[in-house]
């Protein structure tokens, strides 16, 4: 059976060479190792993508590379997931997020680039694509028992959707459960306070140090 | 190829999911031919010098795009086109277009590389927020600047009545109409009732609502629609596109591939802007507009972007005769010197790599009006002193103008600047004492620079 370090130094590699199938494997190895998975979590999966996520920052990666490595560490993370809760454990996510393009927009990347930059900062994310309605916005937050829900504008027209989700969340008694957050090119500060948004962010950086910061705010 | 043909495939082409596509046929190729043929950013270069490396950029998007095809949003599939018809494409691809009407007709041409010809200039306020209360004495006072030749973007109407404008909404096709009615009401009070419109009300499919012989946008204006990033394209975009070709008008198609995205660092995004410019001519294009994105910094004079701007321009001009125009979108904006040290550098490094010029407009404006026409018309005459300048000539005076902005190009360190109705005195429609000392002021500084303006 390889030591602790071996199979730790095998989960980051695989997360470092972008490689679901390695990492898959690695997480395997963890479950049946007897180690701690907890910590095996940390340092086999997160530490690497937080590293990739700040190398991203950087411009030293790129988008597909970390989306490869946010889909390593998917892949890894369901079978750690199923080991933990078999052994009465229980993982350990920062929040459960819902993000989308609103309806009537059809730009993808820059939201693709907040949802991998949150995945890889420990958050559990569920990318509803684009031109989401508002209703679904809503349903899905419910369904997913998510903390937050984050909307992406691209155009200054698309952005009164921003606006319907956060009205549609009053008008059901809904506005306390979530807590919202308002991006793309046309938004800003202003436009965020104007509609009630919980917060604003210019980018997916900023996404993450938002959420980080108001934690005690969001968390259930 | 004809629309029909193009319609068809995206109809009956391969079905896959876009994020397949986008990782798949897009990343995962760049990738691949980056190795290939060696095409690499040395960290440093703003304005490629090297011919040998912009051929293999073109062989490189021409590969890309045979490889990858043109993805239907809507339809969920590949528009997948051969090498003979791409080759037959870029044969028959028109080298010049003319636009608008009685004395105010002009010509577009394809530039070659280090072309002695003068660019041709789009200018206007390039859509940023435009009240409607200031609409046409904006577009007045571009139209009014004689070295340009087509009005741009004129604006955009985000509210109207009071009232944000959704945009598939009644409300949206009001706008419409009157962004029609307004912007060739501007040209007329300009005395350049001809003058060409470059159309993109933005407003989705309503926008069609402007199109109008007698008050509004011609069949002689050309008309703007988007390739979403990377290769995709959807309804709205096929729809303007069969309209507008039935209509006669000049197709002008954007794309904005994005550094830092799918095809990395600005090598591999310059691959996917040559594969752009080609699918902008199968799908129908006259006038190809590079508009690159940039993940980090959101505007177009940072490194990367000057880099990617010249490559792929180059690739395009030495080795097509691919009719191409560059956007301009800077950190700075208008009202501070930095707005035209960061659109000169561009023009120079485009303009010597064989592109004409759209713009210019800062990436992120501060509220309503927030264009120069005064700016414009620096813009042109840097573009215009560019003509016939060596890229090597170019290459120093880019470097030393990146210098002057290059700390402050986040998007929120860079001057606030002012609207137009703060640099211009809207009755006379003549810029303010201040905002023309600014003008003659980094003029000079030009100059001293080595810039042939007069």
């Amino acid at each position: 059976m390889a030591d602790t370090e071996q199979i730790l130094a095998k989960m980051k590699a695989s997360i470092e060479a972008y490689d679901s199938d390695a990492a898959v494997a690695a997480a395997k190895e963890a479950a049946t190792a007897g180690m701690d998975l907890l910590v095996a979590v940390e340092k086999g999966f997160a530490e690497p993508i937080r590293a990739l996520g700040e190398a991203f920052a950087r411009m030293e990666i790129f988008l597909p590379q970390l989306i490869l490595a946010a889909n390593a560490m998917e892949a890894g993370m369901a079978v750690m997931e199923e080991a933990i809760t078999a052994i009465g454990g229980e993982l350990e996510t920062k929040g459960v997020v819902v993000i989308g393009t609103v309806e009537g927009d059809i730009h993808d990347i820059g939201k693709t680039v907040v949802a991998a930059m949150l995945q890889s900062n420990g958050y559990q994310v569920h990318d509803l694509g684009v031109e989401v309605p508002a209703s679904r916005f809503i349903e899905s937050a419910k369904s997913l028992n998510a903390d937050v829900i984050a909307m992406s504008a691209l155009l200054s027209t698309t952005m009164l959707y921003q606006r319907d989700v956060i009205e549609l969340l009053n008008n059901k008694g809904l506005a306390d459960k979530y807590f919202t957050i308002v991006g793309g090119a046309p938004v800003k500060q202003a436009w965020a306070d104007e509609i009630g948004a919980d917060g604003y962010a210019s980018g997916a950086c900023e996404a993450v140090k938002l959420l980080d910061q108001h934690r005690e705010v969001w968390a259930k | 190829m004809n629309f029909q043909e193009v319609a068809r495939r995206g109809e009956t082409g391969m079905l896959m999911e876009a994020n397949d596509f986008l990782m798949q046929r897009v990343a995962a190729n760049v990738m691949k031919l980056q190795k290939k043929y060696d095409i690499k950013w040395d960290g440093t270069t703003l304005v490629n010098l090297d011919d040998d490396l912009a051929d293999r950029c073109w062989e490189a998007g021409k590969e890309l795009l045979l490889a990858s095809g043109v993805y239907s949003m809507n339809s969920r599939r590949v528009i997948g086109f051969n090498e003979e018809e791409l080759d037959f494409a870029l044969r028959f691809a028109p080298s010049r277009v003319t636009m608008g009407q009685g004395k105010d007709v002009v010509t577009i041409h394809h530039r070659g590389l280090e072309d002695p010809r003068r660019p041709f200039i789009f200018g206007g306020p390039f859509n940023a927020d435009t009240h409607e209360d200031m609409f046409v004495k904006l577009n007045e006072a571009f139209a009014q600047e004689r070295i340009i030749d087509a009005l741009f973007f004129p604006g955009y109407l985000k509210e109207l009545d009071g009232q944000m404008i959704r945009p598939t909404s009644g409300l949206s096709s009001r706008a419409a109409i009157l962004y029609g009615q307004w912007s060739r009401e501007a040209v007329r009070r300009a005395g350049r009732p001809g003058m060409p419109i470059t159309g993109h009300a933005v407003m989705a499919l309503n926008e069609i609502a402007c199109t109008n012989e007698a008050w509004g946008l011609r069949s002689t204006d050309p008309r703007a629609m988007v390739l979403i990033s990377e290769l995709q394209v959807n309804d709205v975009t096929m729809t303007r596109l069969a309209y507008y070709q039935a209509y006669g008008c000049p197709i002008y198609m954007a794309f904005t591939p994005l550094v830092g995205g799918y095809g990395g660092g600005p090598d591999g995004t310059a691959i996917i802007a040559v594969a752009s410019f080609i699918a902008s001519i199968l799908m129908g294009a006259d006038i190809t507009h590079l508009g690159p994105q940039h993940l980090k910094y959101k505007q177009q004079t940072n490194q990367h972007s000057l880099f990617m701007g010249s490559l792929a321009n180059q690739a395009v001009a030495r080795n097509s005769h691919i009719i191409a125009t560059t956007s301009h979108t800077t950190a700075g904006r208008p009202g501070s010197a930095q707005y035209a040290h960061e659109f000169s550098a561009l023009a120079l490094t485009v303009v010597a790599s064989g592109s004409n010029i759209s713009g210019p407009r800062p990436a992120e404006p501060l509220g309503f009006n927030n264009v120069s026409p005064l700016m414009a018309r620096l813009l042109a005459e840097v573009a215009h002193a560019a003509a016939g300048m060596t890229r090597k000539q170019a290459a120093p005076i880019v470097e030393q103008l990146h210098e002057k902005y290059k700390d402050k190009i986040l998007l929120k360190d860079a001057p606030r600047g002012q609207p137009f109705e703060e640099l211009y005195d809207v009755k006379t429609l003549t810029p303010t004492p201040e905002h023309q000392a600014l003008y003659d002021k980094v003029k000079e500084e030009l100059i001293a620079l080595g810039l042939p303006l007069t």
